[in-house]
C-alpha cells in the first residue's frame, strides 16, 4: 500500500509530457493546500480532475532552508502520515532523507505505473526520455539514460 | 522554430546593441560548450573516464549535481520495479 504526497514539480513534470495520470499507480494521493495553491499560481492541470486525491492541510510545518512552501508542507504531511513523498528538487529529497521520510521523483512514479502494469517497458523508457527533453525538469541526459539501462535491464 | 530563432538572434542583438553575426558565434560557442558538458557527464556516468579527469573536464560542481541525480534516478529505478 503506497500512499505519497505530490509536491507541485511530479504535478507538472508529469502533465508536461501527458502523463499525470501515472500518479494513479499509488494506492492514495494527498496533494496539501499550498501545493495546490502553487498550481493555482500558474495553471493548474487539467488532467488533475481526472486523478483520485486528498487535498490536506500540512498540521505544523517548520520552515526549512532552500525548500518554498509547498516543498516543506509536502515534507510536513508525508513525515505526519508516514507516507511517500514525492518531489524532483534535490535538495527538497535531501531534506526529507535527514529526516527519514521515503522520497521520490516523477521517475519512480513512471517505473511503478510500469511495475503496476499501466505502461510498456518500451513506453516507459520513452516517458523517462520524455522527462529530460521536454519538460521544465533539469536532469543531465547520461543519467536519465543510466535509469533506463537500469530499467531494461530488469525482469519483472 | 527557425523563425523564432531568427526573430530571437535580432531582438538580442538589438538589445545588445552588436551585430546578429556576432550573437551567432556566442550562440554556437555555448552550445558546443553545453554539448561538451554533456559528452563528458555521460562518459563519467558510464564510468569511460574517471572522477578526476570529469571534475578536471567540466568542474566538481557539475560532477556532484550528476552524481547526485544518479543516485536519486537509482533509488527511484529500484522503488519503481520492487514496490
Amino acid at each position: 500500500m503506497i500512499v505519497a504526497v505530490a509536491d507541485t514539480g511530479p504535478l507538472i513534470h508529469l502533465d508536461e509530457i501527458d502523463a499525470l495520470q501515472l500518479l494513479s499507480a499509488v494506492d492514495g494521493l494527498l496533494i496539501p493546500q499550498t501545493v495546490y495553491e502553487e498550481l493555482e499560481a500558474g495553471t493548474v492541470p487539467s488532467a488533475l480532475n481526472h486523478l483520485e486525491y486528498e487535498l490536506v492541510e500540512a498540521e505544523e510545518t517548520e520552515s526549512i532552508v532552500d525548500l518554498d512552501p509547498g516543498e516543506t508542507a509536502s515534507l510536513a504531511v508525508a513525515s505526519e502520515r508516514s507516507a511517500v513523498f514525492l518531489t524532483d528538487d534535490l535538495a527538497a529529497r535531501d531534506a526529507a532523507e535527514d529526516v527519514n521520510v521515503e522520497v521520490h521523483g516523477s521517475i519512480g512514479v513512471i517505473v511503478l505505473a510500469y511495475t503496476r502494469g499501466e505502461l510498456t517497458k518500451s513506453k516507459a523508457s520513452k516517458l523517462m526520455r520524455a522527462l529530460q527533453t521536454e519538460t521544465s525538469l533539469f536532469i543531465t541526459d547520461a543519467v536519465v539514460e543510466r535509469g533506463i539501462t537500469l530499467l531494461d535491464e530488469s525482469t519483472r | 522554430m527557425a523563425t523564432d530563432l531568427t526573430e530571437r538572434v535580432q531582438e538580442i542583438a538589438e538589445a545588445r546593441g552588436i551585430p546578429e553575426s556576432e550573437i551567432l558565434e556566442q550562440a554556437l560557442e555555448r552550445g558546443v560548450e553545453d554539448l561538451w558538458i554533456d559528452l563528458v557527464l555521460s562518459r563519467y556516468v558510464n564510468d569511460e573516464i574517471d572522477r578526476e579527469t570529469a571534475i578536471e573536464l567540466v568542474g566538481r560542481d557539475r560532477v556532484k549535481r550528476a552524481e547526485r541525480e544518479l543516485q536519486a534516478v537509482e533509488d527511484d529505478v529500484r522503488w519503481g520495479l520492487s514496490a
